[in-house]
Parts: structure tokens; sequence; C-alpha cells
């Protein structure tokens, strides 16, 4: 069985599920209406090819980067980079320069990739709606009131966390002895230990000698 | 006397030359008769049955569980066709604007899908010798509003109704092994197909495990019947389907048979151990 063909259906259903979840994606995804781009992100091996029809399909392109880009239609966009570059993507700024660094190659409809990025950007799902109709108003605005609290309660005790070890390290940095500090303490120690060594021997011959 | 005798011997002798010649003739005209009504026999399953009869045969098998048909599908094989299919469109390199063949496309999984892919420029068209699988796979299609781009045909894989040069990629999946003549079928795409079109035919193949080939036998010859039985009360169908699958060539076979069809860079891959495998043929 091929995985590559579990993780489209995976991809392609997953996707469709959150487009149908935000009503105004259907305009961005009308935009986009016979329009394809492919992704080839290093590591996976393979590249996704994105079809948008009145729903998105996802294909696997098993041929490499210059196959597809051989084959790139008017409304057609082929983009190859790395999965850990895929952040520094959404600010359009930044484009120019990790395609000077080679960081990130791209064939095509640059307006398709900007549509594609806008498509996902912009999902607006309201999730306390989604609860509300499968269960009903005060259940989900309470849940959602929960998690809400709770999110932000983490995060701050996240952020409180990071204060707190941030100012131990910086101030107990300055309280923490020397190496040379530490080193000599050892060497003390070891002195002692040597010491209290030879004083029991003496006590246990004195003993032997007394018997 | 002795030229009587010997003429007499001679008449004998011709007379005797006579009658083994008449007994030569005979048995070649046994034989003759033996290797046309072989000729004239195919397999339906593991029974030999005239070659006019099978597509009946087959009708009849596709009429009873055209109904049940994706349910089945999907319970005999845990969902996995779905991925097979998957797989066999990654590998079509469809484009927006080709004209694509699902030849014996059943129910339209794969149609539906090319049916996005090729857009409003392009067309597909989804060809079933039998009518019930295309009036089952029509109305599918057109419930999930799948309507613009798809032209049903009923046409027979062996003799198919199209000119040549016609189409960009051919599609056959699950259909192969229920044609008659597998070489005619292939030939007949052959012509249709565009130069630089390519055929794509996913069909159940040959294990590459003994073992996995054990127990798939035990599957499909023990479990699958009473499944069939049990969702679309019909065991014989699907111990045809079982039956229909050890008498399909095996992969190496079938890309002989695309070769002498005329098909280049011919290829397959097997998938799920070797129980399906996809290959694929380009016309240049």
């Amino acid at each position: 069985m091929p995985a590559s063909a579990l993780f489209a259906a995976t991809l392609e259903a997953s996707i469709n599920k959150l487009l149908a979840l935000d009503s105004d994606s259907k305009a961005r995804l009308n935009a986009l209406d016979g329009s394809r781009m492919t992704a080839f992100l290093s590591p996976i091996p393979f590249g996704i090819t994105l079809v948008f029809s009145d729903k998105v399909d996802v294909l696997i392109e098993h041929g490499g980067f210059e196959e597809v880009k051989a084959q790139l239609g008017a409304k057609d966009c082929c983009i190859k980079t790395s999965l850990d570059t895929l952040p520094a993507l959404k600010e359009t700024s930044q484009l120019t320069r990790l395609i000077q660094q080679k960081a990130l190659y791209l064939e095509g409809e640059l307006n398709v990739a900007q549509q594609v990025s806008s498509l996902f950007q912009n999902l607006d799902i309201d999730v306390e709606e989604l609860i509300a109709i499968r269960t009903n108003d005060v259940f989900a605005h309470q849940s959602m009131k929960t998690v809400k609290a709770f999110h932000e309660k983490s995060m701050s005790m996240l952020a409180n966390m990071g204060d707190v070890f941030g100012n131990a390290l910086v101030e107990e940095k300055k309280l923490a002895a020397h190496k040379l500090a530490v080193m000599h303490f050892s060497d003390e120690v070891s002195a002692l230990r040597d010491s209290t060594e030879r004083l029991d021997a003496r006590l246990r011959d004195l003993e032997e000698r007394l018997k | 006397m002795s030229d009587n005798q010997t003429s007499s011997a001679g008449d004998v002798h011709s007379s005797s030359e006579h009658s083994l010649s008449e007994e030569h003739v005979l048995e070649n005209d046994v034989e003759q008769t033996a290797e046309q009504a072989t000729d004239q026999k195919t397999h339906f399953g593991f029974k030999q049955v005239e070659k006019e009869k099978k597509a009946s045969l087959v009708a009849n098998v596709f009429d009873s569980v055209a109904a049940k048909y994706d349910v089945m599908n999907d319970l005999m094989s845990m969902g996995v066709h779905r991925l097979w299919k998957r797989f066999t469109i990654d590998c079509s390199g469809v484009r927006a604007g080709n004209k694509v063949l699902d030849i014996a496309g059943g129910t339209g999984d794969l149609t539906a899908k090319f049916s996005r892919l090729v857009g409003p420029t392009g067309r597909v068209t989804l060809a079933d010798i039998n009518l019930s699988m295309l009036q089952v796979g029509r109305d599918k299609l057109r419930d999930r509003g799948l309507v613009s781009n798809i032209d049903y045909v009923q046409a027979d894989a062996e003799a198919l109704p199209f000119p040549d040069n016609h189409f960009d990629v051919v599609t056959m999946a699950f259909g192969l092994r229920n044609v008659t003549e597998k070489q005619n079928a292939l030939n007949s795409i052959y012509r249709v197909l565009k130069p630089g079109g390519r055929l794509l035919v996913l069909e159940f193949s040959k294990p590459t495990s003994e073992q996995l080939s054990k127990l798939y036998d035990m599957y499909s010859f023990h479990l699958l019947p009473k499944m069939g039985q049990l969702v679309a009360n019909d065991a014989e169908s699907y111990q045809y389907l079982a039956e229909s699958i050890r008498m399909h060539p095996d992969q190496d076979t079938l890309k002989g048979m695309f070769e002498e069809a005329g098909f280049e860079q011919c290829d397959y891959q097997n998938l799920t151990g070797g129980i399906v495998a996809l290959h694929r043929g380009y016309k240049f």
C-alpha cells in the first residue's frame, strides 16, 4: 500500500474539512479555481500538488521539481523549499532574500502561491458555534470559556516560569563559585579525607596494642 | 502371379496407405476441431466457457453486484482500494484540458477525481460494457454535482468506439481481467491514445510473497464469497471474482502484453505486496 497515497488522502480530507468550516473561504477558493500549486518540501521525499476547483484535490508528484516545472500551465505554480523555511514564507518581504539564498525556488504564477497562502492564513473557524451545533449554546460557551481561561492561565504560567528561570540563571551565575575555587575546595576535601583515614588507622593500631 | 500378388499386395498396400492417410486426416480433423474448440473457449473464473458467452456471463455478475458494488469494494479491501485508485491518479499525470478515458469505470471512482483535475476545458469519458454499472456510476457522479465535463459511453474495451489518437490518458481499474480477449482490448486502447499519451491498468495480480499468497487465497476463496452472500446476497459473483483474479496474467505477462500492443516504457508497480499491480505504458 503506498504510504504516500494515505498521506495525500488524509491531507485532502483535512484541508477540505477545514475549508468547509469557514464559510468565507469559499470566495478565496473560487479565486483559485483551475489553478494548481506543487510544493516540494524537503525532507518529504515527494512533491505535493494542490489542485483547486470547488474543493481541493491533493496529488502526489513522484517526479522531481524540474519535471513539474516543465509542465507548468498558465495558472500553475511550483515551489521547492524545506519544512524549516516554511514559516518564513509568511512574510512576503522575506521571499527575495530566501530566493537569493537558494532556500526557496519558485516557478510559475506567484499570485497563485500568494492566494494559496491567503486561503489558509485567513481561515477563521468559529469553534464555539461548531460545538453549539452538536451540543447547546450554554455548554459550548462554558467549554470555550474554560478552554480560553485554561489557555490564558497556562500561557501566563509558562511566561512566569520563563521569567523565574531566567532570573535564577542570571542571579545564580553571579553567586556561583569560580571553577578554581571549586577545585581548591575539592582538594581540601581530599586532604581532609586522607587525614581522617590516617587517624582511623592510628586509632586501630592503638586498640590492637592495648589488647 | 507374383505380379498379381505384387499387384494385389500393392493394392493392399495402397489400400492400407489410403486408409492410413484417411485416419491421419481424421486425426488432424479431430485435432483441429479440438484446437478450434479450445480457441473458441475462454475462462470464466475456473470454468471454460465459449468466448461469445463470457461477456454475457460477466454482465450477469455485474448486473447482480452493481447496486452494492461500492459497499462491497470498501468491505472487501477494507477501504484500501481507494488508496490504490488514488495512486493510479497520482501516476496519471493528468493536467487541465486533458481528455481522459476511464474504461470499465464502473461506479466512477476515478472519473470523479479526473473530472475535477481536467477542469472545464477537459473531458472525461466513463466507459463500461455493463449498463447497470454505468447507470450506478452516472447517478453517483450526478449526485455529487459532477455533470459538466463527463460523457457516459457503453462500450466494449475490445472495440472502442472512439477516433484514433483521441485521449491523453486511458485508465482501466479492475476491468481488464473481465475482458474476453485482453490483447484486443490493449490494441484498441493503443489506437485511441494520442502519441505521448499513457495507459494505466490497475488490476489484481500475483502476490510477491508465498505466505501472503496463502493468506490471500484463504481470504478470497473462503471469506469473500461469504461476505458476498451476507452483504450482496450473491456468493457466486464473489466466487467468480476470486477465480478470475487467479486466472488473470501475472505482472510480467501483462507487461509483455502491453509491449505487444505497442506500448513503450512499460513498467509496473506492485501495491500491497503484489495483490494489486499498476501497469503503465506510453504511446509514442
